[in-house]
């Protein structure tokens, strides 16, 4: 019933106004029950109009699939491209800037009155100022991306709270610092106290917070990536399908007009015929090439640049972690293990049947990251730097992650010889170390360049996956109502003058 | 005509009932999840007072059976639908892997080495490594100190290893099968001490004993979930996060841990991430 229903209404609109007079008013009454009976399919003129009703409606179905999956595309590169890309590097330089502020404080207390030890108490309260409003300008726009998200508004709202209180606490660890007047390395008890008011407030509650944000916007990229690409693919396959009905249907017309007229081509029916396949063939190629490019901008940009900013994030943290060990004796456990956590996560090396400590790790390390070289064959190691050689591309990728394996290799190798020194009693030598500008502080900064450098690529390759994306969707907003609706006059067009003949 | 005719009314058939499927949305699929299950089978300890401990009644009670009630509930499943079942830390990975239970809420910490062939969601709490000694015994202060001292190696358990391995303090681990017997061998004084999560030691607490309250790592009580469910990962992390946004996390601390002393962490822990993990190599035991 709701199929006759829809020809029914929809015949008198699907022909021609000219064609209207060929069943006058006054036979309206009778015309119905004929039409009832399905009689007027015996009569050829109702057999055209029926015919090109069909055809209509296959033209609609093809329109609404392709819509439907080019609106999944849509979804999949706002999702992707615009709110969680975006999101993961606000979140990640959130972190990074958190963490590296309470790094930046250790120094300061652990450097006391000897202002010119490392990079010195006022080079660290300088990188201070500049984290913390690298941090401000971060916290806000990762509260514009959350948009119309309450519930992630409130969350990135908790840090930017958490903040004003770490402050207070710093700043009162800092009035403290210099009341005392303390040897490098020997903060009061006073101090050490505040400060770990402080750097539990950072390490407990701020960073998890800012860490998890990072991650929500890797989990929706996953779910969008899982459900609408495949969306997209589904739908291209009713594109097809839908696609080759009206090909079919408009071919049968040709035919049906050839034989029972005794002409060769209906010229507007061929037109119409050439103007879906082109449809058709643009539509079905045009998600073929988003499906493409969400894959790309997922799997050589997006995971990259999450896992990337992951082990930028968990490395700045295990620095701190570093400097804490040496500030707070009274915790140096751990942190020495929080240390070996974080690094296991940025590469876990194959420790065979080692103990799982650090002194395994170093070898492991050196060993395993030593002999790797990106791009040829699997890395021997796992954690972010192991998902990252399972898909970095040789060239520029690969050449990227081997400088950063090596820079880390170097930070690691200072870690190494700090607590070396410091597990021999020497604690002014390991502190000396730890704040040397030529050595620990330039190793690390390097690690972090080369790190931030290999992520840039990735960028790159996900920003231009998502550019694709977003190009190629702007024409496809109106092309395809404007050529359904070229087909569908075309197709009025080429049957008209055959009713004509019936007046 | 006529064959043209039929075809054309089968054709407008099919369209309709093709238009309808595209207007429902071309959706995806995916594997079985934690997050799409009707019941739930939940690994939990069995004999950890506060944590997981079972009654004579048969049901079990503690902090890790309300957090893994609350986090099933957020995925749909009521505890009408809930099966707890005992998991001893010797065949938790075994379990998930085999499909026997779908969750696990048993004190599990996650390590490195069991990423690689568990995914963990949370983790929903961070406890710290401490020691307990009998109360007379004043020669133990500080982990160091475990040096030459018998501790206790449960079979599973990664806190033995914190101390001999990661610490390099040359103890003599003595195994037992649960931490319920390292503390009757405690108490029969055919061990030193028992180091492991504050959260456990809490649970155990007589006037026989003391935990001399040094502890020494941060660990990560994660929801061990069956390799790659990334789904359910993500699912169950985001009920995490509201357990400690309505305030549900500081009530079932302070109802299970209010009175031992323990500083409890109220604001929600670092999570692990649901990352794939690819096959695991045959070297990591």
């Amino acid at each position: 019933m709701p199929a006759g229903t829809a020809v029914r209404h929809a015949a008198p609109s699907g022909r021609a106004p000219e064609a209207a007079p060929a069943r006058p008013p006054d036979r309206r009454g009778p015309g119905l029950i004929t039409f009832a009976r399905g009689r007027w399919l015996r009569t050829i003129p109702g057999r055209i109009r029926a015919f090109v009703v069909v055809i209509l409606i296959a033209i609609v179905a093809l329109l609404a699939v392709l819509a439907a999956a080019i609106g999944n595309a849509r979804d999949s590169v706002q999702t992707i491209g615009h709110d969680a890309g975006p999101q993961v590097v606000a979140t990640g330089t959130l972190f990074s800037a958190l963490s590296d502020m309470d790094a930046q404080v250790a120094s300061v207390l652990l450097i006391g009155r000897e202002h010119d030890l490392g990079i010195g108490h006022d080079g660290a309260l300088g990188v201070y100022e500049r984290r913390r409003s690298e941090a401000g300008a971060a916290a806000v726009q990762a509260a514009q991306l959350a948009g119309r998200d309450p519930h992630l508004r409130q969350r990135v709202q908790a840090v930017i709270d958490g903040l004003g209180r770490y402050e207070r606490l710093v700043g009162e660890a800092m009035v403290l610092d210099r009341q005392s007047a303390h040897a490098a390395g020997e903060p009061p008890k006073q101090v050490v106290d505040t400060y770990r008011r402080a750097t539990d407030l950072m390490r407990l509650e701020l960073l998890p917070q800012a860490y998890n944000l990072t991650l929500d916007s890797g989990a929706a990229v996953r779910q969008t990536y899982e459900t609408k690409r495949t969306a997209v693919l589904t739908g291209r396959a009713w594109v097809a399908l839908t696609g080759v009905l009206v090909l079919l249907l408009l071919l049968a017309a040709q035919v049906y007009l050839a034989r029972g007229f005794r002409r060769l081509v209906n010229p507007a029916l061929a037109l119409a015929t050439v103007a879906a396949l082109a449809l058709v063939g643009a539509g079905f190629a045009e998600l073929s090439a988003q499906a493409g490019h969400i894959k790309k901008a997922k799997m050589y940009g997006f995971d990259s640049v999450l896992a990337l900013s992951r082990a930028r994030a968990i490395s700045n943290s295990a620095f701190a972690d570093e400097s804490r060990y040496l500030l707070d004796p009274g915790k140096a456990d751990t942190y020495e293990q929080t240390y070996l956590d974080k690094s296991l996560a940025v590469i876990y090396p194959d420790l065979g049947d080692k103990p799982v400590n650090l002194e395994s790790y170093y070898a492991g390390l050196e060993q395993q990251a030593g002999s790797y070289r990106p791009g040829k064959g699997d890395a021997p190691f796992l954690g972010f730097f192991g998902d990252e050689a399972s898909t970095v591309r040789p060239g520029r990728e690969a050449d990227a992650l081997g400088r950063t394996l090596q820079a880390y290799r170097a930070v690691q190798r200072n870690d190494q010889r700090i607590r070396q020194l410091a597990g021999s009693g020497d604690r002014t030598g390991a502190i000396k170390l730890r704040m040397d500008r030529d050595r620990t502080i330039r190793d690390f900064n390097a690690y972090d360049a080369a790190l931030r450098s290999l992520t840039a690529l990735h960028q790159g390759a996900f920003d231009s996956a998502i550019e694709a994306g977003d190009g190629g969707l702007r024409a496809w907003r109106v092309l395809p109502p404007a050529a359904a609706l070229v087909i569908a006059a075309l197709t009025v067009a080429g049957v008209r003058p055959r009713l004509a003949e019936f007046r | 005509m006529r064959v043209t005719r039929s075809a054309a009314a089968a054709a407008a058939g099919t369209l309709i009932a093709l238009t309808g499927t595209a207007a429902c949305g071309l959706g995806g699929g995916g594997e079985t999840s934690v997050a799409d299950q009707r019941s739930l089978r939940i690994g939990v300890k069995q004999d950890q007072p506060g944590l997981g401990l079972r009654g004579p009644d048969g049901a079990y009670r503690g902090f890790d059976v309300d957090v893994a009630t609350y986090v099933a509930g957020r995925l749909g499943v009521p505890p009408s639908r809930i099966t707890f079942m005992t998991t001893p830390s010797s065949i938790r990975e075994k379990a998930l892997a085999d499909g026997t239970v779908d969750m696990i809420f048993a004190s599990y910490s996650i390590t490195a080495k069991r990423k690689t062939q568990v995914t963990f969601g949370g983790p929903y709490y961070v406890p710290h490594q401490d020691t307990m000694v009998r109360a007379a015994d004043a020669s133990i202060g500080a982990v160091r100190d475990l040096k030459g001292k018998r501790i206790c190696e449960v079979t599973g358990s990664n806190s033995w290893r914190r101390v001999i391995e990661e610490r390099k303090v040359a103890a003599e681990p003595v195994r037992a099968e649960t931490y319920g017997q390292c503390m009757d061998l405690l108490s029969a004084g055919r061990l030193d001490a028992v180091s492991t999560d504050d959260l456990i030691l809490a649970g155990f607490a007589t006037s026989a004993t003391k935990i001399i309250n040094a502890p020494f790592t941060d660990e990560k009580y994660g929801v061990g979930l069956r390799k790659n469910d990334l789904k359910g990962c993500e699912a169950v992390n985001r009920a995490l996060t509201e357990m400690y946004q309505d305030g549900k996390a500081r009530q079932l601390l302070a109802k299970w841990f209010g009175k031992s002393g323990l500083k409890l962490t109220t604001s929600v822990p670092q999570f692990e991430g649901c990352s794939y993990t690819p096959p695991a190599k045959a070297v990591h035991d």
